[in-house]
């Protein structure tokens, strides 16, 4: 028995260790992991929607000197409208604001919409709210995006914007 | 909410207790890992320090993948040693998980320890946010599922103005300077590790920080050999388009996957957070009711010589040595009550028997041995054992074993006078039974004692006691078999030495030169 016991230590060491060696790689299926994704992810500088007039002279002296910007704007950057429909069925249609705590940072969109294995029709549409009266110069109003996309268990179809930026985009695993 | 507490420790004691006793059996007390777990996590953390730097060496924030793909194809190094430092980050968790629960359940995580504890908690979280950068710096499957989970759990607060998550899906690439973060945390956080180490140890004197180098070696060794033999392999690169589905996970890093993903990330924070706030809160649950609560040592300056014995002695650093206001030249021991756990190690190293908690100090010891002769009258052929409230002795009990038992907090709290004093009053024998010397639950209990009794440390054991009538054994709570089998042995070494005598009138020192002060005029002390 006293000759075994080295020989039983090694062993229960050795047993230990493997079960160590085991869960560090244990076989694990994260869940909802199989479930397919369209996925929605973009940001844009946003519309910015202000108007400006130029400061009275009453007001400029009212400033600090160098407070004293020439002209004063109220307004700020414009929040986007999100539509999504998904074979069909309007599934997100939310109004979207541009980041930040003074919303004046880039808008962005990062939505996952589960849905089932297989083709699906898409339709996407992110819209600035303009007033009629701004004017917005180049900047694009109104990135859409419609077509099938085809999505097996754990995969994603990403919709965003193509490197330029002006319109959006799919991509597929 | 305290009694269910108190209900766990006890079955957890219990559960430990058993461990222990077969690890013991296995390994001995010497080489039980249970015993070290504390210092095997300073030992992984080095290794994954040593193992780190090489794998540093060929990392490369541009191409993460890519060259953790290079280090596991290098056959002689990098393969093992990528192996190894995933293997010790495991072992690292498993040592902290047992270390944490020894504390837990022999109630050693309240009052003076609390700090203690509750770094030991930050250094657990440091551990597992070092591990989780770890894993996303390689960027294959589970790495990506540690990202995603924790970018989603990070997007609840408004850090940045736009989610973190969105770095992963694969919109464009994923920068290099992320890489450059992960790697910058995966290296400031051990920094933060060792700082936080130096805290954890601050109330501790002569701290063990590594386990004897047989076990050091034996742990370091096997799982080298295990690296080589059974190495990791590539998971597939993280694909921001496809969700990851079936993953090698570690589980000592990402069991806390299956606890938040289902829930909605609030809810995940408030599971998150409860767990930390619970483990928090173990210095407050497990504390005892004031009433309840051991008092701290006192030292009484009328018999304080101002030696030093109990201010080098102290495991706790909790006493200090400070000019006497008394009239009287030199020193006088000062217990710091926040600092004291009231282990009783100073009532051992006090020759005048001047310092200790109430009712256990060395005059205490002698009043209560007075009344346990008294009480017991342990005849000249028979062994008295002297127990620690943690091992067999108190547990098994003295009608098992035939003997009878004169229990003791802790071994490192028995003055050596009683010993002389059960031996001068005719016991046949004294066997002084510990815990083993690594699971002390005062840290150095019976190194004290051994000293005082066999190598003339302060408060020595006199001359006059013969030695070969005392016998110190360590036998651990579960370990009755082991106590009865030294006993049968004391008793057989005792047989041949002959019946002891039994003096009638015994006088125990109890003052040093110093004072002048009557033993009765401390009795209000």
């Amino acid at each position: 028995m006293k000759r075994m016991k080295p020989i039983m230590a090694l062993a229960i060491a050795s047993v230990a260790a493997l079960a160590i060696a085991a869960l560090s790689r244990a076989p694990a299926s994260p869940l909802e992991s199989s479930q397919p994704l369209v996925r929605l992810s973009w940001r844009v500088l946003g519309v910015r929607v202000e108007e400006c007039r130029p400061r009275t002279e009453e007001e400029l002296a009212a400033l600090a000197a160098h407070m004293r910007t020439p002209q004063v704007c109220t307004g700020g950057v414009a929040d986007y409208v999100l539509r999504v429909s998904i074979d069909g069925a309007e599934t997100v249609r939310d109004t979207v604001r541009p980041s930040g705590a003074r919303r004046d940072r880039p808008t962005y969109v990062f939505r996952d919409l589960p849905v089932e294995q297989g083709r699906h029709q898409v339709q996407v549409a992110f819209s600035a709210l303009v007033p009629t009266a701004f004017e917005v110069g180049e900047q694009p109003l109104e990135f859409s995006w419609e077509g099938d996309v085809f999505v097996d268990i754990g995969e994603i179809a990403l919709i965003t914007l193509n490197p330029s930026g002006d319109a959006l985009v799919h991509r597929a695993p | 909410m305290t009694a269910a507490v108190r209900a766990v420790q006890r079955r957890g004691r219990g559960l430990l207790a058993r461990a222990d006793a077969w690890c013991n059996a296995l390994y001995t007390w010497r080489y039980n890992p249970l015993y070290h777990s504390g210092t095997v996590v300073v030992a992984s953390f080095l290794i994954l320090t040593v193992t780190g730097l090489y794998l540093i060496l060929f990392y490369r924030i541009g191409a993460p993948y890519e060259s953790v793909a290079r280090i596991t194809d290098q056959t002689f190094a990098g393969q093992w040693i990528r192996t190894l430092h995933r293997y010790v980050s495991d072992v690292a968790i498993v040592a902290i998980v047992v270390h944490a629960f020894r504390m837990f359940v022999q109630d050693r995580a309240w009052g003076p320890r609390s700090l203690a504890w509750v770094s030991g908690v930050f250094l657990t979280v440091a551990f597992l946010v070092c591990g989780w950068t770890g894993y996303v710096m390689v960027w294959d499957v589970q790495g990506q599922l540690l990202a995603t989970e924790g970018a989603r759990l990070m997007d609840l607060f408004p850090i940045f103005s736009e989610p973190i998550g969105r770095t992963f899906v694969g919109e464009r690439d994923i920068p290099s300077a992320f890489f450059f973060l992960n790697l910058f945390a995966h290296i400031a956080i051990p920094v933060g590790i060792a700082l936080l180490l130096w805290v954890h140890l601050s109330r501790l004197a002569r701290t063990h920080l590594l386990p004897p180098k047989p076990l050091f070696w034996g742990v370091t060794g096997l799982f080298t050999l295990l690296s080589v033999a059974w190495p990791l392999a590539m998971e597939p690169e993280a694909d921001a388009l496809r969700l990851p589905t079936d993953v090698a996970l570690d589980v000592f890093y990402g069991f806390w996957l299956p606890f938040t993903q289902p829930l909605p990330v609030g809810w995940a924070w408030v599971l998150m957070l409860s767990a930390f706030a619970a483990a928090l809160s173990v210095p407050l649950l497990t504390r005892p009711r004031p009433e309840q609560a051991p008092e701290p040592s006192y030292v009484n300056p009328r018999f304080c010589t101002g030696c030093e014995q109990c201010y080098h002695d102290c495991p706790y650093e909790a006493i200090d040595m400070v000019l006497r206001d008394d009239g009287r030249d030199g020193y006088v021991g000062l217990v710091d009550p926040a600092k004291c756990v009231s282990c009783g190690i100073c009532s051992g190293s006090c020759a005048p028997m001047g310092v200790g908690p109430r009712h256990r100090t060395g005059r205490d010891q002698l009043e209560d041995v007075l009344s346990f002769i008294s009480r017991v009258g342990p005849s000249r052929d028979r062994v008295v054992l002297v127990g620690c409230a943690n091992s067999a002795a108190c547990r098994s009990g003295g009608p098992a074993l035939d003997a009878e038992v004169f229990p003791v907090s802790c071994v490192g709290a028995l003055h050596t006078s009683v010993v002389e004093y059960l031996v001068r009053a005719g016991a046949g024998g004294v066997m002084v039974v510990t815990c083993p010397p690594r699971d002390c639950w005062n840290r150095e209990g019976v190194m004290w004692f051994e000293q005082r009794a066999f190598h003339q440390r302060e408060a020595e054991l006199k001359d006059r006691v013969d030695r070969r009538r005392l016998r110190v054994v360590y036998a651990a709570e579960m370990e009755s078999g082991v106590l009865a089998r030294e006993l049968a042995s004391f008793r057989s070494d005792l047989a041949n030495l002959g019946a002891a005598s039994a003096e009638k009138s015994i006088e125990i020192d109890t003052l040093c030169a110093t004072p002048e002060v009557p033993v009765a005029e401390t009795a209000d002390a």
